[in-house]
C-alpha cells in the first residue's frame, strides 16, 4: 500500500544512524590532503623535513641549506658559482620556509578579482556517482556506518572487516 | 645577440631547459627531474639531473620544491637550479645570460618576488623574462594548420602535475578573468592509484617513482566509463581492458614493464593487475566528484571558462581548444573530451581539439621560438631596471594576473579592494606602495 511504503522510507531515511555529515565531509577532506602528500608517511610531517639531512630542525630556525651543502662547479661570478654570501632577501628565502598557506595568507590576494583563490573550477552540477570502495564498480548501497558505498554482499564483508568507521 | 638565453620551463615535476642557439641545436630541451631524491636502496641523494645516476628505484624519498603547484622550498630549488647551471648540465655562466622562465598561473606575488630575487641577486642574470607557459604557446607550433597563422582566440588546457588550469587567450593575451583551475594533478592521479592498488593487491604506498611509470604506461582514458566497468566486471581475471605490469626486480632488472600477452611470466615476479584502475584513474580529471573534490570536471570547467568570454567570439574559442602538460598523454583523452565538449558546445560551434606531440616539452619549444625572436629583447627585464625599482620593474613589464596600472592608482586610496583583515604576522607594507629600493624584500623574519 502506497502511503504505508513511503513512510517507511522515509522513516529510514532519517533514521541515519551513521557518521553525521561533518564528520563526512572532514574524512574526505584528510583525504584529499593526503592525496596531495609528495611522500607517504605514517606521522606526516611536511615534505623533506627529515632530521637527518637538516640537522637541528627542532632547535629552530638555524639550519643549514642543502644547497650549501653541495659541491657543483658553476662558472662565472655570480654569488651562487663563487659561493660569496648572498643577499639577505635571498638568504631569508632560503632559510625560513614557508608552507603554501601562510604564503597565500601574507600575499594579500584576497580580495583581488581574478586570482587563485577566484579561479578555482565552479562546483559539479551534477550528483556525485557513488563507487564501489572495495572493487570500484557502482555502488549500488552505501555503507549504513560510514557512508561509503559497496556493490555487492562480497565487497561488504571486506568492507566491514578492513575499512568501517576508520 | 651575444648574450646566451636560457629557456627554462620550471614545472613541477620535471624542468625543460637549454640555451637558444643558432643552429637549432637547443630545440630539444634537457628534462631534468625538478626534486630532491633519496634512495634507500642505493643510500645516495640525488638533486635534480643526478636522479639519471638512480639505480634502485624502490622506496624513494621525495623533497620537490613544488607545493600544490607553486615554489615554496627555495632551498630545494636552488639546489636544482645550481646542479643545472653547473658544468654537469648546462656549464653556464649565469652572470652573462639572459633567462626565460616559466612561472605557475595566478603566481603569488611574494613568491614572484622572490623569484626575481634568485635571479638577480643570487644568479645575477642580465636579464630575464617571467610569464606562465600558455602565454607563450602561440609561439609554438600547437595550433599550427598547414599555412594558417596562429589563431586569434584559443583555449589552452594546461594539464600537468599539480593542477589543471583552462586558460583562455585571445590576441596573445591571457584573459585572466576567466583562468579556471582544476586541482587534479599527476601528482594526485598517482597518490590515488597508489591507495587502490595498495588496498587491492601490493602495498605500494611508499613507491612514488614506480606507481608513476605504472600509471604512465598502463592508465588510459576510458570513452564510455559504465561500458567499461561492466566490461571489468563481467570476469575480472581475463577481459580486454586489464593491463598487466610486472613490477621492477630489485636483484635483476631494475625497470619494471608492462607484460606483453606473450611474455613468461616467472614465478618469483611479482605482478600487478590493473583492472578497472586503468580507467578509474584517469577518470578523476573527467569527473573529480568520484573521490570527493567538489570541482566540475574538465569538461564543464571549459564550457564554464567560455561562458565567462565575449559572446561574440565564444565560438572561434570552441573551435580552438589546445591541450599541453602531461596529464593529457593519456591515451584516449582527446577523444573523450572531444566528445563530452561536443554535448556542451553550442549546435553551430564546431569543436576541434589540437593535441600536441609532445605535451611535455610543448611550452619549452614555444618558449623557445619566443626567445629566439629579436623583440625578445624588448620584453625582458634587466639588472639595471631591478637595481633601481626593485620587483616594481617586473611587475610593470611582464603580463601578469593583477592590474597594475589600476592598483598603483588607487594606493592613494589606501587599498579598500582588499578587506579589512589584521596585519599577516609579517607586518609588511601593502604591495601596491611602490619601494624604490634595490631588491627591496617584504619577506621579513617572524
Amino acid at each position: 500500500m502506497p502511503p504505508k511504503r513511503a513512510k517507511l522510507a522515509r522513516q529510514a531515511a532519517s533514521n541515519w544512524q551513521g557518521l553525521p555529515p561533518e564528520v563526512i565531509a572532514k574524512r574526505t577532506k584528510r583525504h584529499l590532503d593526503e592525496l596531495e602528500n609528495s611522500n607517504y608517511s605514517e606521522s606526516a610531517p611536511g615534505p623533506g623535513q627529515e632530521q637527518d639531512d637538516e640537522g637541528t630542525y627542532t632547535k629552530g630556525r638555524a639550519r643549514q641549506t642543502i644547497s650549501d651543502k653541495r659541491k657543483v662547479t658553476i662558472p662565472g661570478t655570480s654569488p651562487a658559482a663563487t659561493g660569496k654570501k648572498s643577499t639577505m632577501n635571498v638568504r631569508t628565502a632560503l632559510l625560513y620556509r614557508k608552507n603554501f598557506a601562510t604564503l597565500i595568507e601574507e600575499s594579500n590576494i584576497a580580495g583581488l578579482t581574478p586570482s587563485y583563490l577566484t579561479a578555482a573550477a565552479p562546483a559539479p552540477t551534477y550528483p556525485p556517482r557513488l563507487l564501489c570502495s572495495v572493487c570500484g564498480y557502482l555502488g549500488a548501497y552505501q555503507c549504513r556506518r560510514c557512508g561509503m558505498g559497496y556493490c555487492d554482499k562480497n565487497c561488504e564483508g571486506v568492507h566491514n572487516e578492513n575499512r568501517c568507521v576508520l | 645577440m651575444k648574450n646566451p638565453i636560457v629557456v627554462l620551463d620550471n614545472g613541477a615535476s620535471t624542468i625543460k631547459v637549454g640555451v637558444v642557439t643558432r643552429g637549432g641545436e637547443g630545440k630539444e630541451p634537457r628534462v631534468v627531474q625538478n626534486a630532491i631524491i633519496r634512495s634507500k636502496g642505493d643510500k645516495a641523494t640525488y638533486v635534480g639531473h643526478e636522479f639519471k645516476a638512480c639505480s634502485d628505484f624502490a622506496s624513494l624519498h621525495y623533497r620537490l620544491p613544488f607545493e600544490k603547484g607553486y615554489v615554496v622550498d627555495w632551498d630545494a630549488q636552488k639546489a636544482v637550479w645550481d646542479g643545472i647551471f653547473s658544468d654537469q648540465v648546462l656549464n653556464l655562466n649565469t652572470t652573462e645570460a639572459s633567462l626565460l622562465i616559466t612561472e605557475p598561473y595566478f603566481n603569488l606575488p611574494n613568491i614572484q618576488e622572490v623569484y626575481d630575487q634568485f635571479i638577480f641577486e643570487e644568479y645575477e642574470f642580465q636579464s630575464y623574462y617571467r610569464c606562465p607557459p600558455a602565454s607563450i604557446i602561440s609561439y609554438g607550433s600547437l595550433f599550427s594548420h598547414s599555412s594558417l597563422s596562429p589563431p586569434e582566440c584559443m583555449i589552452v588546457v594546461d594539464s600537468g602535475f599539480s593542477f589543471t588550469h583552462v586558460v583562455p587567450i585571445m590576441e596573445g593575451k591571457v584573459i585572466w578573468e576567466a583562468v579556471k583551475r582544476l586541482d587534479v594533478g599527476g601528482k594526485l592521479l598517482t597518490n590515488q592509484l597508489k591507495e587502490l592498488v595498495s588496498f587491492r593487491q601490493w602495498n605500494m604506498m611508499d613507491e612514488t617513482y614506480i606507481m608513476n611509470h605504472v600509471k604512465e604506461s598502463c592508465c588510459l582514458v576510458s570513452p564510455d566509463f559504465k561500458h567499461d566497468l561492466e566490461v571489468c566486471r563481467v570476469d575480472p581475471k581475463r577481459n580486454p581492458i586489464i593491463r598487466e605490469y610486472v613490477l621492477p626486480d630489485l636483484t635483476k632488472n631494475k625497470r619494471g614493464h608492462i607484460r606483453h600477452p606473450d611474455d613468461i611470466v616467472m614465478d618469483n615476479d611479482q605482478v600487478l593487475v590493473m583492472n578497472n584502475e586503468t580507467f578509474t584513474v584517469p577518470e578523476i580529471i573527467f569527473r573529480p566528484d568520484d573521490i570527493g573534490l567538489d570541482q566540475a570536471g574538465l569538461p564543464a570547467t571549459i564550457a564554464h571558462c567560455i561562458s565567462l568570454l565575449p559572446a561574440d567570439v565564444q565560438g572561434m574559442f570552441w573551435a580552438n581548444i589546445g591541450l599541453i602538460g602531461g596529464n593529457t598523454k593519456f591515451p584516449g583523452f582527446k577523444q573523450r573530451l572531444l566528445a563530452e565538449l561536443r554535448t556542451m558546445a553550442p549546435v553551430d560551434s564546431e569543436v576541434v581539439i589540437y593535441k600536441a606531440d609532445d605535451p611535455i616539452t610543448e611550452a619549452y619549444k614555444s618558449a623557445y621560438n619566443f626567445a629566439s625572436k629579436p623583440e625578445f629583447t624588448q620584453h625582458v627585464v634587466t639588472r639595471a631596471e631591478y637595481a633601481e625599482s626593485g620587483s616594481n620593474a617586473s611587475r610593470r613589464k611582464f603580463p601578469d594576473w593583477r592590474k597594475f596600472k589600476q592598483a598603483e592608482k588607487e594606493k592613494g586610496a589606501g587599498k579598500q579592494l582588499e578587506d579589512d583583515r589584521p596585519q599577516p604576522s609579517s607586518g609588511k607594507p601593502p604591495k601596491a606602495r611602490s619601494k624604490p629600493v634595490a631588491g627591496s624584500s617584504s619577506m621579513r623574519r617572524r
